[in-house]
């Protein structure tokens, strides 16, 4: 579904963050991203939504070459992204920002959010309510239901446990599990927090220096916690 | 009692006709940050829209609609050519609009001349009420300003198109990876906004003299009218107008136009002072 051949991109031009990255994911995976700070995670994430002022390689999805297209066609696709921050529109309701994330998507324009408020009952709750006056881990949930609403195929989350309770960091990941399993999602999610990572994903996949490493399944980190501190203790 | 009534209604004649101006500026410097000099040439334009239709005897409001699209498919073309490359380019911004102002302007001299032109009022026979007489036309052009505001607000606070429009300008990068096509929401605002000027030279053209200065004397206080209402709200014009427009018009009335000027421009100094944000400005991102 997604496939990533030589995949070099950063800020500035001449200093690429990811320095070739390869990746294959099929339809329904669900990995995690994990590795140092600066070792590329979200620019790889920001460089699949196309954010990025210098880009070079393939990324293949759905049959179609992503890199060069602006940020707004690669959502229009199918992938929908979850910033790190957030970054939910703190003047509009909830309801606004939800209706923000379908709103140039012809096809769910006029769905409605009942099925988003199923997953999280608190948004249905405080639709009325501004964005910038919820919670952190309020905040976490719309930013991840507005990502939904737009139906998409894959769903790319950077840190999602940032600055939330660790209990609600739980409930989060279970949330984050129906909603993998019943929507048939393919997910990145870049993450620190291995308790989150243990409750999502399938696979860990660890990035360094620009280049995805070695994979492994989520099980064998829990057999072997030294494979995590290879890659992420300093 | 009279002389109370008929200050009381220039002054809101002189309020709502500002708010008529600070619409399309409110839409263009307020929510996109774009310090358009080549505003009062789009009022200009609206202006002498009316002149030139007029003379083909079209009725009053199919040329009030010609002369907001015309403006409007101006600014559009504006914002293809120049302004598209220089949103994040402050002084660039103040250059380059001055520079489109200059050649609007000369452009208007070669094709109708440096002299006055004339628009006609669609009706001009005073109203008598409450022991005074008042222009009618002027009546209309206050009901106009309340009306275009109304349907200002209710289109970017109650449709579709203005939520996206609020969300880019919010956080353009956000709504782009939301799937909006953020390019077309500037091109369409810009133009919306221009073409609210050029409406507002149309139906303000009957009042004044139509020549190649007078978009210049709304441009200032419109400005001072968006900046002392603050740009955190579209609401904030209606403030600025109504502080701006009423100190000077009751100032003016009572002693003269002068002092007028300067007890307004002290006013939006104090007031810029204390409120760096404005009146409506709690905070600016």
């Amino acid at each position: 579904m997604l496939n990533v051949r030589d995949l070099k991109a950063g800020y500035i031009r001449g200093a690429p963050v990811l320095k070739g990255l390869d990746l294959d994911l099929a339809r329904g995976d669900c990995i995690a991203l994990m590795g140092r700070n600066g070792m590329g995670k979200t620019t790889f994430l920001k460089a699949l939504m196309g954010v990025l002022p210098h880009i070079s390689g393939s990324i293949r999805f759905l049959d179609q070459e992503l890199v060069a297209l602006p940020p707004y066609r690669i959502s229009n696709v199918g992938i929908a992204y979850v910033p790190q921050g957030r970054e939910i529109f703190p003047d509009f309701t909830v309801e606004q920002n939800l209706t923000m994330g379908r709103i140039s998507k012809p096809k769910q324009r006029n769905e409605s959010f009942d099925f988003i408020y199923e997953y999280f009952p608190i948004l249905a709750e405080r639709h009325k309510q501004l964005g910038g006056t919820m919670s952190g881990g309020q905040q976490q949930q719309l930013a991840i239901a507005r990502a939904l609403v737009g139906r998409p195929d894959l769903l790319l989350l950077d840190e999602p446990s940032e600055g939330i309770q660790p209990s609600i960091v739980q409930e989060m990941a279970a949330i984050l599990r129906r909603i993998v399993e019943q929507e048939k999602m393919t997910v990145i999610v870049v993450e620190q927090n291995l308790d989150l990572v243990r409750r999502l994903a399938h696979h860990v996949r660890f990035i360094e220096n620009g280049l995805i490493k070695s994979g492994v399944a989520v099980d064998e980190i829990n057999k072997n916690p030294a494979i995590i501190s290879r890659y992420l203790s300093v | 009692m009279e002389m109370t009534l008929l200050i009381g209604l220039d002054a809101a004649s002189y309020i709502l006709t500002l708010l008529l101006v600070c619409i399309g500026l409110v839409i263009i410097f307020g929510m996109m940050n774009v310090i358009n000099l080549a505003h009062g040439e789009f009022f200009l334009l609206g202006a002498y829209t009316v002149v030139l239709l007029q003379q083909y005897a079209l009725p009053f409001a199919v040329v009030l609609v010609a002369a907001f699209a015309f403006v409007a498919l101006i600014g559009l073309i504006i914002e293809e050519l120049v302004i598209r490359r220089i949103y994040h380019r402050f002084l660039d911004t103040i250059l380059a609009t001055w520079g489109i102002s200059l050649a609007l302007k000369q452009l208007v001299i070669v094709l109708f001349g440096p002299g006055s032109q004339q628009a006609v009022a669609p009706f001009t026979e005073p109203i008598a009420m409450f022991g005074i007489t008042y222009s009618s036309y002027r009546l209309f052009v206050m009901g106009m300003a309340i009306m275009i505001a109304a349907i200002t607000f209710l289109i970017l606070f109650r449709t579709r198109w203005g939520l996206t429009a609020r969300g880019v300008i919010a956080n353009r990068q956000m709504a782009s990876c939301l799937g909006v096509n953020t390019r077309r929401v500037d091109r369409v605002t810009f133009a919306f906004g221009s073409g609210l000027a050029g409406l507002a030279g149309a139906i303000m053209a009957p009042l004044m003299s139509v020549d190649p200065q007078m978009g210049v004397g709304f441009l200032v206080p419109a400005f001072l009218s968006v900046l002392v209402g603050g740009t955190a709200s579209p609401l904030g014009a209606l403030w600025g107008a109504g502080i701006i427009g009423g100190s000077n018009s009751v100032v003016a009335a009572i002693w003269t136009p002068v002092i007028a000027q300067i007890v307004v421009f002290s006013l939006a100094i104090v007031v810029i002072r204390l409120m760096p944000n404005g009146v409506t400005g709690r905070r600016k991102r």
